[in-house]
């Protein structure tokens, strides 16, 4: 008796014990099999979602339709409305990425500037909205100086020889002039310098000015007179005669003690203080002028 | 009967873990369903898409994108194409809007009398 009262004693706990174990077993299996269900095979499906739900491919998708709408219809409050509904804090920022995206996938030029507009007018401030989208947008004051679409006066030759007072270039590959916009609307294209460099390659006998002619979108434009003038005397050359060169671009062979002023027909900065310099090797150097279009010229669906 | 009571033991933990977990699951901490696609956006965002279609298709002429944008809004994606066409010319709303919505839903194999007018070559005011 006093033998079975103390098994008793003993199972009793034991017994207690297996129950909530069991209990809790049951209890944590069945809670992360719900979980599972809940969160995995079976999530809430948002069926009137917002944009803001987008995954990233359809997001990016959504900014792109939202930029090909604003170049269509130029309705800046329905394009804002339409960002808004991303719920994006930093929306400009997201924008410009996908500029770049687009930039580095060679997506077709027209919606690379659509986008690039779209990030402008959301303030993005990227080397890529600069590149495609230089043109002043709709009711922005032009800040920079109007260049009219004509050859100016200063550079047309006189017969007696100007002073060299003109700054030379720098060795720097910054462009060095301020881009220009075209002081009210004109069908007449008005370029801005992009680029100037040093052509120190060796290759050319010659030291030459070469100059290189975009489009807005920096493709090759072939076609654009080019003036050049220098103490004493002036010439003219149009891009894209000489195939070996490139589509848009053209050359023009200097001669040592003469500073050069170049200036695009159709309105441009006008680059003075071109001298043949040494370049690094001793070889006398020449000068490359990259000029882009201002004015976009929608391709053709 | 005794050795039945854990088995019913268990499963009464998991009855009230299975309540418990989808109660925590669906009601508590859902999941945050972040790739969405537009086949399940509000009827006003998808019609706001169409419009945003239409005016790309408009843009670049370029079929193939839209038709894969129409598909993306689901199996109804043409019917939404052809119900905010109509809406839109039913209340007489942006011309050159209309147009593009119009062109797109022709272009994707829609059509409808109220469609005519808009149609370029086909009796249109163009």
């Amino acid at each position: 008796m006093s033998r079975r009262s103390r098994a008793n004693q003993s199972e009793t706990p034991r017994r207690r014990f297996s129950s909530a174990s069991l209990l809790l077993l049951g209890l944590i299996l069945g809670l992360a099999g719900a979980l599972y269900y809940a969160w995995v095979a079976a999530p809430i499906v948002y069926v009137d979602a917002s944009p803001a739900r987008f995954s990233e491919r359809y997001k990016a998708e959504y900014i792109f339709l939202v930029s090909q709408s604003f170049a269509v219809d130029g309705d800046w409050a329905q394009a804002q409305r339409r960002l808004a509904a991303l719920d994006d804090p930093a929306v400009a920022e997201t924008v410009t990425a996908l500029l770049e995206t687009f930039v580095r996938e060679g997506r077709p030029s027209t919606h690379i500037h659509n986008l690039a507009v779209l990030a402008q007018k959301l303030g993005g401030d990227a080397p890529a909205i600069a590149l495609f989208a230089p043109t002043p947008l709709a009711g922005a004051a032009p800040t920079a100086t109007a260049v009219p679409p004509t050859l100016p006066p200063t550079t047309i030759p006189s017969p007696t020889p100007a002073p060299t007072t003109t700054p030379l270039p720098t060795m720097t590959a910054a462009p060095t002039a301020v881009p220009t916009f075209p002081s009210e609307p004109t069908a007449q294209p008005t370029y801005r310098l992009l680029n100037q460099q040093r052509l120190c390659d060796g290759s050319e006998s010659n030291p030459q000015i070469e100059v290189v002619t975009l489009d807005a979108l920096l493709e090759p434009l072939p076609g654009v007179e080019v003036l050049i003038s220098w103490d004493g005397g002036s010439d003219h050359f149009f891009t894209g005669f000489k195939p070996a060169l490139g589509e848009g671009s053209g050359d023009f062979a200097m001669s040592p003690d003469h500073s050069y002023t170049v200036v695009l027909a159709d309105g441009s900065p006008e680059i003075s203080g071109l001298r043949i310099e040494p370049c690094d090797d001793g070889a006398a150097g020449g000068w490359r002028l990259t000029f882009q279009n201002l004015i976009l010229q929608p391709d053709t669906p | 009967m005794a050795r039945l009571r854990p088995f019913l033991i268990i499963l009464l933990g998991m009855a009230l873990g299975v309540g418990l977990g989808l109660y925590l699951g669906w009601e508590v901490w859902p999941i945050e369903f972040t790739d969405a696609n537009p086949a399940v956006l509000q009827a006003g965002y998808q019609q706001d898409y169409v419009r945003m279609t239409a005016a790309a298709y408009a843009a670049d002429g370029d079929l193939g994108a839209a038709q894969a944008r129409v598909a993306s809004l689901g199996p109804d994606g043409n019917e939404t194409v052809l119900s905010v066409t109509l809406d839109a010319i039913l209340a007489g709303g942006d011309e050159a809007e209309i147009r593009r919505l119009v062109k797109l839903a022709a272009d994707i194999g829609l059509s409808s009398p109220a469609m005519t007018p808009y149609l370029p070559d086909e009796g249109g005011s163009q």
